[in-house]
């Protein structure tokens, strides 16, 4: 057993309103710059819709994440010499078309244009070209399900096995916040040629190194999710980082921090190293789930705490682990899942499915709807949550309605029904994290700083910064 | 004249490419990339960049051989002059063919195809694009021109180049060297000069390491 830590995330879908703020926060704060400006670390989408960028979820078009080719794991993509055959020309590179083409407005016309007939406009300006463009496609086109045609082409749509309507009583719609996962099996760090991409030992947190990274662009397909970028600018591949310098503050990232409907929960989680490999393999994608669940490690498990000890992870990170809001809702609960398990990269950014309303065929005397009567149709959370596995998002979206259930018979007074009742503790806990939580609840994370940094920095007392820990 | 073309300016062009390439790679690191510029334009870097960099690789083999090995060694293993002309024509062509037509179809795309490649096009680049193209139809010429085999370079061209890697430069066998030849020569001194400060430093970066390591890697801070 060889116990990592991994600062993991988990965000509560039922409560997400589709508001942007955490991608606006993102933007600002990290790609609000030349070379980045289409870039979104965070980005929300309207599901079901083809997503940013087009189509990222079509495996068969970019050939992301991993496969099982007689029983043993590969890349997508191909073996190590065919990728190289690929680095004059990646035929499964997305390229700027595929996300979309960032502009301005002449803002400058509005106050310089002469007097005339007709008010003056500010027109759209390419900032690549510079030159006068058409905006025919954007960042969140999709937003509210707004281009209905591209909705229909939503591969999770096609690969359900019923037909869906899109007429208008039936309609639903999700939202799906995204960032990088920091994958546990990252296929973006065993594509990367020049060795530039790295998972970090102490949290977890996958990160390209801008010295190291070539330019080979193997990455940016290679990632399923479609969360590595390629700046048009320092020509080098860039993602999320997690907002590493706030995780080592102890503070959570800056789209979590900002949310809106307090709908994220970050936390440490520990898991045996060893067996990520296995995990990953599992031939049945449906099961992928529940092998990740199995290598998530108990972090009061004094074995656990053992390991975990003997791989130098710090009392304070145990301590968060024990405490870890993501560990309740992930393992405790089972209310959380990753998305799109099939591509096997152990994806650790998790999700809780989203309840919505009730159909309208089942509209009558309806007093909490069952899971299988409401708006989204089981089959799409499968394909988005379950990988197919329709069981596994059944059972998260009864236990938020069991909770509802406990919480409106505590208002009302009524009895509580008896296979309710002997959980009721448990449900009135999950009410707390999920509906009240404070601050500090939904957060916790340790800050970077370990006992071992600490003591160069006692040793750096009075060097007056001239010299650096270890002695330069 | 010659004695600085032959016997000064290869100094400075290697010793600008060997220094200006640690230097980069010491200090500058950050901006060392392929500079690949297929995000902004994908379809027509399809053709191209595979065939330039194919061409690359058989015209860099060919000279290698040709530059590097001696004439007697060569004899040695029982291929006479004749020979020897006819194998390097049979690969030298065809590579030329491929190197210059893969740039070619790379300089079209590059200055006639889609408005956004000149983000990626800054003015050193325009001098790296000329040079080459310059680089590569002088060689080509020189080839098709000697076709006959009147001219000899491995007992010229090659010796003198080795001299120079010898640092004792004889200048004098440079002295009936036919001008296609000779513009060849000024061609890749500045090239070597405009290496360390161009893209062309990726193909430092080849990356065979890949091979031999593990598919996740794990770094302490």
């Amino acid at each position: 057993m060889k116990i990592k830590a991994q600062i993991s995330m988990v965000m509560n879908l039922d409560k997400c309103i589709g508001c942007h703020t955490c991608s606006i926060a993102c933007k600002n704060v990290w790609t609000n710059r030349q070379g980045a400006e289409y870039m979104y670390f965070n980005n929300v989408e309207t599901k079901p819709g083809i997503g940013y960028p087009k189509h990222w979820e079509d495996q068969q078009k970019w050939k992301g994440g991993w496969e099982l080719k007689h029983g043993k794991l590969q890349l997508r993509s191909g073996s190590k010499p065919e990728r190289l055959l690929k680095l004059f020309y990646h035929p499964d590179q997305p390229e700027m078309e595929d996300y979309y083409e960032p502009w301005t407005y002449d803002y400058e016309s509005l106050i310089s244009s002469k007097r005339k007939k007709h008010q003056p406009v500010a027109r759209p300006r390419s900032l690549i070209t510079q030159k006068r463009m058409e905006i025919k496609w954007g960042p969140n086109w999709e937003d509210d399900l707004a281009d209905g045609e591209s909705v229909r082409q939503d591969i999770n749509l096609k690969n359900m096995a019923d037909e869906i309507t899109m007429e208008f009583h039936d309609l639903f719609m999700k939202y799906l916040p995204r960032v990088c996962n920091h994958c546990l099996n990252p296929a973006c760090v065993a594509a990367c040629p020049s060795g530039a991409i790295y998972k970090r030992e102490e949290d977890g947190v996958v990160l390209v190194s801008q010295d190291g990274c070539r330019g080979w662009r193997h990455c940016i397909p290679a990632c399923p999710y479609k969360k590595v970028y390629f700046n048009w600018k320092t020509n080098k591949a860039e993602k999320c980082i997690f907002c590493f310098p706030r995780l080592e503050n102890g503070l959570p990232t800056i789209c979590t921090d900002t949310c809106v409907g307090r709908l994220r929960y970050m936390g440490v989680v520990l898991y045996d190293m060893d067996k990520v490999k296995e995990a990953a393999s599992e031939p049945e994608a449906g099961n992928i789930y529940h092998r990740v669940l199995d290598i998530l490690q108990d972090p009061n498990d004094p074995a656990v705490i053992e390991a975990a000890r003997q791989q130098g992870i710090p009392e304070n990170w145990l301590k968060a682990a024990q405490n870890s809001p993501v560990y309740k809702m992930i393992k405790e609960w089972k209310i959380a899942l990753p998305l799109h398990a099939e591509y096997r990269t152990l994806p650790m950014v998790w999700y809780v499915p989203p309840l919505s309303p009730i159909t309208r065929r089942m509209e009558a005397d309806v007093y909490l709807p069952e899971v299988q009567e409401m708006r989204i149709p089981l089959a799409y959370l499968a394909e988005l949550f379950g990988a197919g596995n329709a069981e596994v998002v059944a059972k998260s979206l009864q236990k938020l309605l069991n909770m509802r259930q406990v919480m409106r018979c505590r208002e009302t007074g009524e009895e509580l029904p008896p296979h309710l009742a002997k959980d009721a503790a448990l449900y009135q806990e999950m009410y707390r994290l999920l509906a009240i939580a404070k601050y500090k609840d939904r957060f916790n994370i340790p800050a970077g700083l370990s006992e071992q940094s600490q003591d160069k920095l006692h040793q750096l007392q009075g060097t007056c910064g001239y010299n650096c820990p270890g002695g330069c | 004249m010659m004695a600085f073309l032959y016997g000064v300016l290869p100094y400075i062009a290697l010793t600008i490419l060997v220094g200006g390439t640690i230097i980069r790679y010491t200090y500058f690191e950050r901006n060392w990339t392929t500079k690949s510029s297929e995000f902004l334009s994908k379809g027509d870097s399809k053709w191209g960049n595979p065939l330039f960099h194919l061409g690359l690789v058989m015209a860099f083999g060919g000279h290698f051989v040709g530059v590097l090995v001696p004439k007697f060694v060569t004899e040695m293993g029982g291929t006479d002059e004749h020979t020897y002309h006819l194998m390097s024509l049979a690969g030298g062509i065809p590579a030329g063919i491929l190197f210059l037509g893969g740039f070619l179809l790379i300089l079209k795309r590059r200055f006639a195809g889609s408005a956004r490649l000149k983000v990626n096009t800054s003015r050193l680049d325009c001098w790296l694009y000329l040079v080459l193209l310059v680089t590569l139809v002088s060689g080509m010429l020189a080839t098709l021109s000697n076709i006959p085999g009147t001219f000899d370079y491995r007992e010229t061209i090659s010796p003198w180049f080795r001299s120079v890697l010898l640092l004792q430069p004889e200048v004098s066998l440079m002295a009936r060297v036919p001008v296609l030849f000779q513009l060849h020569m000024i061609c890749w001194m500045l090239l070597a000069i405009l290496f360390p400060f161009t893209r062309l430093v990726h193909c430092l970066s080849f990356p065979l390491e890949y091979f031999f390591r593990r598919d996740i890697i794990y770094r302490r801070k």
